[in-house]
C-alpha cells in the first residue's frame, strides 16, 4: 500500500457512521464512542466495559430499587405536562423561580434539519449529592433505603447553601412550606403510595421521560443506559456528583 | 496614662463611665443617635422581611440565591478574625511594638463579629430553627456548620479575654487570646470552604478560598484597626502616646505587606481563570476585568481597596495619621466591595452556561433592593455604636501597664 | 435563445406571478395549535416559498379556517403517521418524516408565548 493519507483532510465523519461492527468492537474494548455534540461537551455517562461487563451492580447501584430516569431528549416537544402534573401532584406555588423541574430550550441552527431541543430538567438525585453535604442541619439527606434526595423541612435554617452546592439549578425556596424545595421522584406523593412512576413520567405524551430501576436488567431505564449503540450522557459530569438522571437521543 | 495597682470598686467604675458620658460632646451624641436610629430602622426591616417572607422585599432569586446581606456577613466576620490575629501578634505572641492596639481591637473584633451575626439573622430565612437543629442534627461534613460553631467558640473565647484584659489577668488572656486565634482562623477558613468546596462552582471551587479568606482577614484586620484608632484618638480629643504611634507605624508596614499579598493573590486567581479558557469560570473572569463588573471590580476593589490605600500608606511612613484614616476608610469601603464582588461574581454564571440554552445564555444579574441596603447599613450602624459607647464606657481602651 | 426555452421562461415567470399573488392572500402569522399538546407551528410562508400551491392541502387536508383540524379527534401523531393531515407529506419521501425532528413543527409553550408576545422571550431572574 502506498497511500499517503492527507490528516489535515480528514473530515469529522461524526460517530453515527461508524459501522455497527467496528462500534461493537471499539466498545468491547471498554471504550465509549464519544463525540461532541454542538454547544457542550458530552461524554458517555458509564464506562461501557463496567455497565457491559461488570457483575457488581449492587455496588455501583446500591438500591434496590435504584431509581433513575432517562431523557429521551429528542422526543422532547416542550408540550410541559410534565411540567403541570409536577405543579399539580406537589402542590409547587405558582410563582416565578419555583419549579421543581423545568424544561430548557436550545436553538440549533447548525444541525441540519433540526432547529430546537428541548432539554429537561430536575434533581439528579445524584449518588454524590452536594447539597447533603453542605447542609449543616441534615435537612437535606440522600435516603438510605430509596437513594432519593430528601427534605426534612423542620430542619431546613435556610441558609440556601444547597442551593448554591447544586450543580442542576434543582432547587428553590418554596416560601408556603417554609422550606427549600425540590424534586424527590414524587416520593411522598407517589411512590410511597405504591404508583410505579413519577408525575412527569406519567404524564409525558412522547415518552420523553422514563422511569424505572437502575439495579434491574429488566427494566427499560437499564436497558437504555447500558446499551451500546446510543449515546447516552449526563449533564455536568465534572461537577462529580454520579447524577442518576440520564439523557439519550437519536 | 493612669496606673491602677488596686481593681476599682464598682462605684468608681460607676461614677467613671458617667463622668465621661457627661463631658462628651453634642457631636458624639449625635453620631449615637444616627448610629442607633440606623440599627433600629435596619432591625425593622429585617424583622418584616423575616415575617412577610423575604421573597418580597430581597432581590435575591433561585439563581443567585446570596446577595449583599452574606457579603457583609462575610465582610464582618473577615473584620473581626483580622482583628483578632493582627492584635494577637502583641499581646499573645508578645511582639510589644503590637501591644497597645490590644484592648480597642478585641472590644472591635467582638462587636463587628456581632455585626455580621445581626446582618445574617435577617438573611438566613429561618435563624431561629439554627439555634435547635445545628446543636441535635449537626452535620459534619457541612462547611456551614463549623463555620457557625466555630464562631460560636470564637466570640466566647473572645469575651472571655476582653474580659481578663479588663481585669489585668495577663495569663488567662493570652489562653483567651490564643484559643480565639485558633478558633477564628479554622472557623474563618471554614467560611471560604463554604464557597470554595462547592464542586458546581467552578469560579469559586478550589482550595484558594480558605487561604485567601484568612489573608484578606489579616488585612482588613489592619484597615480597621487604624481606622478605629486613629478614630478613637480624634473622639476623645487625646494626646498618642509614643508607643501607641509605634504600635500604628507597624500595623501601616504589616497593612502595605498583606495588601501586596493580597494584590498578589488576586492577579493570579484572574490569570488562573483566564489561561486556557477554564469552563465556568473565564466568563466570570472576563466581566470582571473587561465586562459589565469591570467598572466595581477596578474602582472599588482594585483602586480603594488595595492600590491607593498602598500608596497613601506609603506615603504617610506610618506617622501621617490624617493619611492613614483616608487609606484605612478607603480600605474598608473597597474591602466591602470586595466581598461583594466575591459572593455575586462566584453566582453570576448560570449553572446551565455551556449548555447554551436561551434560558441560561447569559450571566445573571444581581442589584441589592433598598431593604437589603437598609439592613446592610445596620450592621456598621451596630458596629459604629459599640465602638462609640466603647471608647467612652472603657475610657479610650487605655492601656494598663503589667 | 430557443423556441423551447423562451416558453420555459414565460411559465416561469408565469408562476411566479402567480406565487407573488397566492403570497399576498395567504395568513402571515404562523398558526399555532395547542391541541391536543401546545406549541406546534405550520409557517403558510415556509411552505409556499418551497412552491406548494393552495390546492395541495386545501381542502383536502386541512380546511380552510385556522386550527379547524385540532377540533377532529383524530389529529393526533399516529394519524399523521397513516398519511393523513401533515402525514400526507411529511412522510420520509416528499419531506421529513412525522416521527422525526419533533422539534422542528413542535416549538412547545415557549414557542407559542413567544408567538404571543411577538418575539420577546421570557427574562429570567431580575
Amino acid at each position: 500500500m502506498n497511500k499517503n493519507i492527507d490528516l489535515n483532510n480528514l473530515q469529522n465523519e461524526g460517530v453515527e457512521n461508524v459501522p455497527m461492527q467496528e462500534r461493537r468492537d471499539f466498545l468491547k474494548m471498554g471504550l465509549a464512542i464519544t463525540g461532541i455534540f454542538a454547544g457542550g461537551s458530552l461524554f458517555s455517562a458509564v464506562s461501557t466495559f463496567n455497565s457491559a461487563h461488570a457483575s457488581d451492580f449492587a455496588k455501583k447501584y446500591p438500591y434496590k430499587p435504584h431509581y433513575s430516569m432517562v431523557m429521551q431528549q429528542h422526543r422532547c416537544i416542550d408540550c410541559e405536562r410534565c411540567m403541570d402534573a409536577c405543579v399539580a401532584t406537589n402542590h409547587v406555588p405558582k410563582v416565578h423561580g419555583a419549579y421543581r423541574t423545568t424544561i430548557l430550550e436550545k436553538e440549533t441552527p447548525d444541525a441540519v434539519g433540526g432547529k430546537r431541543e428541548f432539554i429537561p430538567i430536575l434533581c439528579n438525585q445524584c449518588n454524590l449529592p452536594q447539597c447533603t453535604r453542605v447542609c449543616p442541619t441534615k435537612a437535606t439527606y440522600k435516603d438510605k433505603t430509596t437513594g432519593i434526595v430528601l427534605m426534612d423541612i423542620k430542619k431546613c435554617i435556610g441558609c440556601l447553601t444547597c442551593q448554591e452546592g447544586c450543580p442542576y439549578n434543582a432547587r428553590y425556596f418554596n416560601e408556603e412550606k417554609k422550606a427549600v424545595d425540590k424534586c424527590n421522584f414524587c416520593w411522598d406523593t407517589r411512590l410511597s403510595k405504591g404508583e410505579k412512576d413519577t408525575a412527569c413520567a406519567h404524564a409525558c405524551p412522547a415518552d420523553v421521560r422514563i422511569f424505572g430501576d437502575l439495579s434491574n436488567q429488566e427494566d427499560r431505564v437499564f436497558k437504555i443506559v447500558h446499551q451500546i449503540e446510543k449515546a447516552v450522557w449526563v449533564l455536568r459530569p465534572e461537577a462529580g456528583t454520579r447524577p442518576n438522571v440520564f439523557y439519550t437521543k437519536g | 496614662m493612669a496606673h491602677h495597682h488596686t481593681t476599682p470598686s464598682l462605684n468608681e467604675l460607676v461614677t467613671g463611665v458617667a463622668n465621661r458620658l457627661k463631658t462628651a460632646g453634642t457631636g458624639f451624641y449625635l453620631m449615637v443617635f444616627i448610629a442607633a436610629a440606623v440599627v433600629l430602622a435596619s432591625a425593622g426591616t429585617g424583622l418584616m422581611a423575616m415575617i412577610k417572607g423575604h421573597e418580597a422585599y430581597y432581590n435575591v432569586y433561585r439563581e443567585v440565591p446570596w446577595g449583599v446581606l452574606i457579603a457583609t456577613y462575610v465582610f464582618f466576620v473577615v473584620s473581626s478574625t483580622g482583628l483578632c490575629l493582627i492584635s494577637s501578634i502583641g499581646h499573645v505572641f508578645g511582639v510589644q511594638d503590637f501591644m497597645p492596639i490590644a484592648k480597642r481591637s478585641v472590644f472591635l473584633s467582638i462587636a463587628t463579629i456581632l455585626s455580621g451575626f445581626f446582618v445574617i439573622a435577617f438573611e438566613i430565612k429561618l435563624p431561629w430553627r439554627m439555634a435547635i437543629w445545628n446543636v441535635i442534627s449537626p452535620n459534619l461534613t457541612s462547611n456551614i456548620w463549623w463555620m457557625g460553631t466555630l464562631y460560636g467558640i470564637y466570640l466566647a473565647f473572645m469575651f472571655a479575654e476582653y474580659i481578663f484584659l479588663l481585669m489585668n489577668k495577663h495569663r488567662p488572656a493570652v489562653i483567651c487570646g490564643f484559643s480565639g486565634s485558633v478558633a477564628g482562623i479554622a472557623a474563618h477558613s471554614n467560611l471560604g470552604a463554604v464557597f470554595g468546596l462547592l464542586m458546581g462552582r467552578p469560579y469559586w471551587q478550589g482550595p484558594y478560598m480558605p487561604i485567601y479568606f484568612i489573608a484578606s482577614a489579616m488585612m482588613t484586620g489592619c484597615a480597621v484597626i487604624l481606622f478605629f484608632h486613629i478614630l478613637g484618638y480624634k473622639i476623645n480629643k487625646q494626646e498618642m502616646s509614643p508607643e501607641m504611634q509605634r504600635a500604628l507605624e507597624v500595623t501601616t508596614k504589616i497593612g502595605i505587606l498583606l495588601i501586596t499579598v493580597i494584590l498578589f493573590f488576586t492577579t493570579w486567581k484572574l490569570i488562573a481563570g483566564a489561561a486556557g479558557q477554564p469552563a465556568g469560570a473565564y466568563p466570570v473572569v472576563q466581566s470582571e476585568v473587561f465586562g459589565h463588573h469591570a467598572f466595581v471590580f477596578w474602582f472599588f476593589e482594585i483602586l480603594l481597596g488595595m492600590v491607593g490605600p498602598l500608596i497613601l500608606f506609603i506615603l504617610s511612613k506610618g506617622r501621617n495619621l490624617k493619611l492613614m484614616l483616608i487609606a484605612s476608610l478607603s480600605m474598608v469601603i473597597g474591602i466591602f466591595v470586595m466581598r461583594f464582588n466575591l459572593v455575586y461574581l462566584g453566582q453570576s454564571l448560570p449553572v446551565y452556561y455551556d449548555l447554551g440554552v436561551n434560558e441560561f445564555k447569559e450571566m445573571l444579574h444581581y442589584a441589592p433592593s433598598v431593604y437589603e441596603w437598609i439592613i446592610t447599613a445596620g450592621g456598621f450602624g451596630l458596629t459604629a455604636l459599640l465602638f462609640l459607647i466603647g471608647e467612652k464606657v472603657f475610657d479610650g481602651h487605655k492601656v494598663e501597664d503589667h | 435563445m430557443t423556441i423551447r426555452s423562451l416558453c420555459i421562461t414565460a411559465v416561469a415567470a408565469l408562476s411566479l406571478a402567480a406565487g407573488v399573488a397566492v403570497a399576498a392572500s395567504y395568513p402571515e402569522a404562523p398558526i399555532v395549535y395547542d391541541k391536543p399538546v401546545k406549541g406546534v407551528v405550520f409557517s403558510h410562508k415556509t411552505h409556499v416559498e418551497k412552491g406548494l400551491a393552495c390546492d395541495m392541502c386545501h381542502n383536502r387536508l386541512f380546511e380552510q379556517q385556522a386550527k379547524k383540524a385540532q377540533e377532529n379527534k383524530d389529529f393526533v401523531m399516529e394519524s399523521l403517521y397513516q398519511g393523513k393531515y401533515c402525514g400526507a407529506c411529511h412522510n420520509g419521501s416528499l419531506a421529513f418524516a412525522s416521527n422525526t425532528r419533533c422539534a422542528t413543527c413542535h416549538i412547545g409553550v415557549k414557542g407559542e408565548e413567544r408567538s404571543k408576545t411577538g418575539g420577546k422571550t421570557e427574562k429570567k431572574g431580575h
